[in-house]
């Protein structure tokens, strides 16, 4: 890479102003907005204001219910990022096959990525819908009391499904364009080299799709963490019972509905901390084992 | 150690023909190239030997077995692909024992085996790097030893050195044929580089829009191409090309020269396009029946190539002695020996004598 020096400062600084304000603005400033406002209690009416330290944090983690929306996003995130990943890494390694009508698979398998998670959801609450529901009646008919709504198993099953169907596409077009970009002739020489199409796979492709899989691993638990909101509010409101709570639905649910603007932001501060500490895990360990 | 053996090969994509029919026989540990110009279907048929393409029509043959329907890994073939194909995740010793692990061979013959082609390539300090870690030479040499640890029945090399720089190349040519020599193995070597092919073939197949044109020796092919196509392949500078006219004997050249020609039936006659190698014409013989107006002068020392055009029109590029003083602008006369001269029909580019 060519690297341009600069004499002064003024124009560096210049260049990467917008870059810095944009971040700023968007992602500073309100980030510092929440943790200011999780040391503070508000009255119902919004009057009086008093500055806490950490009581919203205490409160939160004597609350069952905190608790339980933890261990709700760990089953939901774990499912979608298994699922998504999973059935997109083998949707891909089939349209890497040279077969007829390859083209108009890959276009349709893009659409769902197109559809707004809120959309997403409601078209998924329709076909399950246990009174309505097209499939909600073939799972009937196979003698399975599905009922999502009163059901938190359910419930999850159904909300795991949306979001893994939204995501697939994302996943499946970084595959896919990670398969692609291995040379065709690594395959060949394995092919000589007495390996079959399993062996194949698992020995040289997969390996070499591994920083793919690892920044989609990434880019997924950061897309169930934060955008599974609409989805969660448009099929279950995150219940029942609690059963969908996810944690971002439970900021939502105490701040804005519940008034508890505090607390809430409390549980905000707490999911950005997990999610950079993930985000952090998966760099140091996982990244080792990746083959660049 | 094995024969390979092409029947009648054909390949065709949808109705699209590439390769028209191709018939060679490979004898035990000989080094076969194949050479033609890019899109002629040599790396096509080399696939095909391998495995890695279907045959529509023929039948291949290693070591007397029809291995048409079998899988590449069957075929107990190794080969060299022109960009390595080194597996970037596993290290250099990893690579050269994938093939192994893969046929489930025991553990210390693997090693046994890896070590010696790393002893016998010069890999032995390099086994625990990883390709990107090697240079384009060092490359080369892992993915040799990819191909020797198996003890294959046959080499296929699909332009091995093209990625390489000109000297490495030169080198790696010499290092390649002597490790074939060595271990003995039947190998096919498909290049578009004439002079890698001359140097490194036992045989040569050249090979233009899906026919081989001609198989032999670098030698015959040298001294008698088959076609206007292998004669202007064969040999640096390239053979020259005049139009003339072939009747009893003697071919008359555009501006009246005539050369006596010998080879051709007496009875020979008609459009010919006559082949002199620019190594073959000497300067100031008696009766010089070639007038050339000298228009550049490449000095190479111990030679020198003249490049300049003909009294009679047409141009001509010569070789000759390095120490001999030419002047840009001046005629040269040039003689040619019988011999050494190429009679081509005009218009099935087929040699004539």
């Amino acid at each position: 890479m060519r690297k341009v020096i600069f004499k002064g400062t003024a124009l560096p600084l210049l260049l990467i102003a917008p870059q810095i304000a944009v971040t700023m603005i968007f992602f500073y400033w309100p980030a510092l907005q929440a943790v200011w406002q999780s040391f503070l209690i508000q009255d119902a009416f919004g009057t009086t204001t008093q500055f806490v330290w950490f009581e919203n944090y205490q409160y939160l983690f004597k609350d069952p219910s905190y608790y339980n929306s933890m261990a709700v996003t760990a089953v939901f995130s774990t499912a979608v990022a298994v699922l998504s990943l999973g059935l997109a890494l083998l949707l891909a390694v089939m349209a890497d096959k040279q077969i007829k009508g390859a083209g108009t698979y890959k276009v349709l398998l893009m659409w769902p990525y197109a559809v707004a998670p809120a959309v997403a959801g409601v078209l998924w609450l329709f076909m399950f819908q246990p009174s309505l529901g097209v499939l909600a009646q073939v799972l009937r008919n196979l003698g399975l009391d599905w009922n999502p709504l009163l059901d938190g198993t359910h419930a999850m099953v159904l909300v795991v499904l949306a979001a893994s169907w939204k995501q697939i596409s994302y996943n499946f077009l970084f595959f896919l364009a990670g398969l692609q970009s291995i040379p065709k002739s690594l395959i060949e020489a394995a092919a000589i080299d007495g390996a079959g199409p399993r062996r194949r796979f698992w020995t040289v492709v997969f390996p070499l799709l591994s920083p793919t899989a690892f920044f989609l691993l990434v880019v997924n638990i950061v897309y169930v963490f934060f955008d599974t909101f609409g989805i969660v509010d448009a099929v279950t409101h995150g219940g029942p019972a609690k059963a969908t709570e996810t944690m971002v639905y439970k900021v939502f649910q105490d701040g804005r509905l519940g008034g508890d603007l505090g607390g809430s932001a409390a549980q905000s501060v707490i999911l950005m901390a997990i999610v950079i500490g993930l985000t952090a895990i998966q760099f140091k360990y996982i990244e080792r084992r990746v083959h660049y | 150690m094995a024969t390979v053996e092409l029947k009648g090969v054909r390949k065709s994509y949808g109705t699209t023909r590439v390769i028209h029919g191709i018939d060679l026989e490979i004898a035990d540990g000989e080094l076969v190239v194949i050479v033609g110009p890019s899109g002629c279907g040599k790396s096509t048929l080399l696939r095909m030997v391998a495995g890695l393409e279907a045959i529509t029509e023929g039948t291949i043959a290693i070591d007397g077995a029809v291995v048409n329907q079998r899988e590449p890994k069957d075929r107990d073939i190794a080969m060299v692909f022109q960009n390595y194909a080194l597996y970037p995740h596993m290290s250099v010793y990893d690579n050269m024992a994938y093939g192994l692990r893969n046929r489930g061979m025991a553990k210390d013959e693997i090693d046994r085996r890896v070590r010696a082609a790393a002893q016998t390539l010069e890999l032995a300090a390099l086994l625990d790097r990883k390709p990107r870690q090697l240079s384009g030479g060092q490359r080369q040499r892992v993915a040799m030893g990819r191909a020797i640890v198996r003890e294959p029945k046959a080499f296929l090399f699909d332009e091995p050195l093209s990625n390489l720089d000109a000297k490495l190349r030169v080198q790696m040519r010499v290092e390649i044929k002597k490790l074939q020599r060595q271990l003995g193995v039947t190998s096919l070597y498909v290049t578009h580089d004439q002079v890698e092919a001359m140097t490194m073939a036992d045989r040569l197949v050249v090979m233009n829009a899906g026919v081989a044109e001609q198989i032999g020796t670098p030698m015959e092919l040298y001294a008698r191409p088959a076609s206007v196509f292998v004669a202007g392949f064969i040999g640096s500078p390239s053979m020259n090309f005049l139009p003339g006219r072939l009747a009893g004997g003697v071919v008359g050249l555009a501006g009246g020269t005539s050369i006596p020609v010998n080879g051709a039936a007496p009875s020979a006659a008609g459009e010919v396009t006559v082949g002199i190698r620019p190594e073959h014409v000497e300067p100031g013989a008696p009766g010089a029946p070639l007038k050339l107006k000298v228009e550049l002068i490449e000095r190479l020392g111990s030679e020198s190539l003249i490049y300049g055009r003909l009294e009679g029109g047409g141009e001509l590029t010569a070789r000759i002695d390095g120490e001999r003083e030419i002047a840009t602008g001046a005629t040269l006369a040039l003689g040619v020996t019988t011999r050494h001269l190429h009679l081509f029909d005009r218009a099935s580019g087929k040699r004539l004598n």
